[in-house]
């Protein structure tokens, strides 16, 4: 069981806009300038902004928090700072235990080297023992499926490639920390399957994560607490309230086309736990928030389940929002509209997983029931792994219960009869 | 657990206790990473042995040209005095002088070539620098092993004044670390360094006495000869490899004198190392 923590103190962050002094002739005017007036760290000069303002967090053993904001709001510096390549002007950084990063997961690689010497070069980067490298050498080259052109040069790779070795030798890391930046974006749906679940079963044996990622959906699923971050703390807390307060913040145009969005998808029971894992004819409820235009009319919502590998399309079905009850209240303005002026709608999608084991994912998608435009889609919003002790084949769990008895489909039943004549 | 914060307000004079923290605290991060060091030196041994037809050969090639040129100037053009036949000093002293030169003309850019490392991943960046060292030492060992054959064709007996030869390594690599560590440094905030070093370098390989003994200068260039601290490594090891002479007693102030540099280079580096990710 990992213990691993991290905490930010009271971090501020400064940083200069433009150039520094890049030739030996600016440099004899700057020295001058400090030699009369020493700088002040908690002062900004000319050119100088604050990239972080007083942002303060904690995660402990187990925990997810993700960081959300808009693009320039100081997430990269945040992650930069938590992963030592940068050091905070004000306050204090701590990480507790063996941190991994996944930002830029294949940052060390040099492509003239072979995926073979590149796992070593990087691992050696990331801190593991070269003998712990070589120990976990088949599991990282497995879990990046690239056996046949690990002798290959990186430079040869396709950039999926490149990307799926360098989150696989992260992944094999045995981290305590994890920082994890936007890499779900890399490699196929497959992969970026395998991904969230590495990352989940992080999360279970105790791993500290920070993830930062501007797919909201991934950070309601990942994460419990989320950082609300704008230069400064805006929010901080339970996941789905504080992607309610960046939605909220964010200007009209920079919503997605038609104002129409799906704003967090969260898999649960009927009790209201999230599940990861069930038993064919479980029941599940999926949860989706919607942010809507306030005149949202003759819109539908569709959900789907996909089975994962042979993305055979389990169910698919579309409701309308007058048939959820929900058009008249919506257009007679009984909503209450958030910040930006959308109305939010919350639909519980109820179900019984009728299936056999496999993996499976949902998607969902807000769909213009005129022109049946889909107007915001996810796959993949949320998957869950159906189990059971004899796996069956096909699809569908069919309720099969065999019940058996000697004799043919005409002959009455006959307990006496133990063994037919013939 | 590591922790880092905001910078602390350091007095302009140095605090004793400050400093040898600071040391410490460096020294202690380049130990833990010394399997990073490793690959890193492998990286770059691979990469050249990849690239290259010749691979290793151009260790010696490099040496061998230049005592080739030297040796028709001093020998035939304007021929000079040598305790040992001249082409076999000058390769000493060329391959001598080359380690330290080869070694901070890939220090040099150590820092700027990994922009991409030091902007996405932490490590103590030292170890580019001082990778680039350990790539030249090899090189240093594979071309000591023509050094060995010029020997045996010259009838140059090696003698008991072989021993001091790990001391004379040394005191030359930590001067070449010192000094690798501020130019990778100096380069990355400055880049007008890069080429001051390439002027610099050629100046500094004549004001030292690699393709001449140290004695065949007089009066004032003398003296600079002498505050030279490279005039005394190079003669240094041509007296205990060729002549079967100890190194001149002087050598022990600069031995002293170049790890106290080593010390202030590394702390200064240390200090300045959190701006790098900033400044690349």
């Amino acid at each position: 069981m990992a213990s691993g923590s991290i905490a930010f103190e009271g971090v501020w962050k400064k940083f200069r806009r433009g150039e520094l002094h890049d030739s030996l002739k600016d440099l004899i005017p700057s020295m001058v300038r400090r030699a009369f007036r020493p700088a002040r760290e908690g002062e900004l000069e000319s050119q100088e902004f604050w990239a972080l303002r007083d942002v303060s967090f904690e995660v402990g053993p187990g925990e997810a928090l993700g960081i959300i904001g808009p693009n320039g709001a100081g997430k990269s510096t945040t992650l930069k700072l938590l992963t030592r390549i940068l050091k905070p002007t004000l306050g204090h950084c701590r990480v507790q235990g063996r941190a991994g990063a996944l930002i830029e997961v294949a940052a060390g690689f040099h492509p003239d080297l072979t995926g073979r010497e590149n796992v070593f070069l990087q691992g050696a980067i990331l801190g593991m023992r070269q003998a712990e490298v070589q120990k976990r050498f088949d599991e990282i080259v497995d879990f990046a499926g690239i056996e046949d052109f690990i002798d290959t040069p990186v430079k040869r790779y396709s950039s999926g490639m490149n990307a799926r070795l360098g989150f696989s030798i992260a992944a094999n890391l045995d981290p305590e920390v994890l920082i994890i930046d936007e890499v779900l974006s890399v490699g196929d749906m497959t992969f970026r399957e395998k991904c969230v679940q590495r990352m989940l079963q992080f999360r279970r044996n105790g791993v500290a994560i920070v993830y930062v990622s501007h797919n909201l959906p991934s950070v309601a699923t990942l994460c419990d607490r989320a950082l609300h971050l704008n230069h400064e703390t805006r929010l901080i807390g339970p996941t789905a309230d504080v992607i309610e307060s960046y939605i909220a913040s964010r200007s009209p145009d920079e919503a997605t086309a038609g104002g129409a969005e799906i704003v967090a998808v969260v898999l649960t029971d009927p009790d209201g736990t999230r599940v990861q894992q069930i038993s064919p004819g479980d029941r599940l409820v999926l949860h989706v928030d919607y942010a809507l235009p306030p005149s949202a009319e003759d819109l539908a919502f569709a959900m789907n389940m996909v089975r994962s590998g042979d993305s055979l399309l389990v169910h698919h079905a579309i409701y309308s929002m007058a048939a959820l009850g929900l058009a008249s209240p919506v257009a007679s303005g009984g909503a209450v509209p958030a910040g930006d002026g959308r109305v939010r709608v919350h639909v519980e999608f109820h179900m019984r997983a009728n299936v056999v084991s496999g993996q499976y994912h949902f998607g969902c998608a807000i769909i213009d029931d005129r022109t049946e435009h889909r107007l915001h889609h996810m796959h993949h919003a949320a998957s869950v792994t159906v189990r059971e002790d004899r796996p069956r084949l096909g699809v569908a769990d069919l309720y099969v219960r065999p019940r058996a008895r000697l004799g043919r489909m005409g002959d009455r039943p006959d307990p006496g009869a133990a063994v037919e004549n013939r | 657990m590591y922790s880092w914060g905001g910078h602390e307000a350091r007095p302009v004079y140095v605090r004793m206790p400050a400093f040898l923290k600071d040391l410490r605290e460096a020294l202690v991060e380049q130990s833990q990473y010394h399997e990073l060091l490793y690959q890193m030196a492998r990286r770059d041994l691979l990469l050249r042995y990849k690239q290259t037809v010749l691979g290793f050969a151009w260790a010696i090639f490099t040496p061998l040209v230049n005592t080739i040129i030297f040796s028709v100037v001093f020998t035939r053009v304007a021929p000079i005095e040598t305790p040992v036949p001249y082409p076999i000093f000058a390769y000493c002293g060329l391959l001598v002088w080359n380690f330290t030169a080869a070694s901070l003309r890939f220090s040099v850019n150590a820092l700027t070539a990994n922009a991409m490392l030091v902007g996405k991943v932490y490590f103590p960046r030292e170890l580019l620098p001082l990778s680039a060292i350990l790539v030249s030492l090899v090189d240093l060992a594979v071309g000591a092993l023509l050094l060995v054959g010029l020997c045996a064709y010259y009838g140059v007996v090696p003698s008991w004044t072989l021993v001091a030869l790990p001391a004379l390594l040394i005191i030359q690599i930590a001067f070449t670390t010192a000094l690798a560590l501020l130019l990778s440094m100096a380069n990355l905030f400055f880049r007008d360094v890069k080429y001051l070093f390439d002027v610099v370098i050629n100046v500094w390989m004549f004001a030292t006495a690699v393709v001449y003994p140290a004695d065949a200068l007089e009066g004032r260039l003398r003296v600079l000869l002498e505050i030279n601290p490279m005039t005394p490594i190079v003669e240094s090891y041509r007296a205990v490899v060729l002549l079967g002479d100890w190194p001149p007693a002087s050598l022990g102030i600069w031995a002293l004198l170049v790890f106290l540099l080593l010390a202030v280079a590394t702390v200064v580096f240390h200090r300045a190392e959190d701006r790098f990710a900033e400044s690349v």
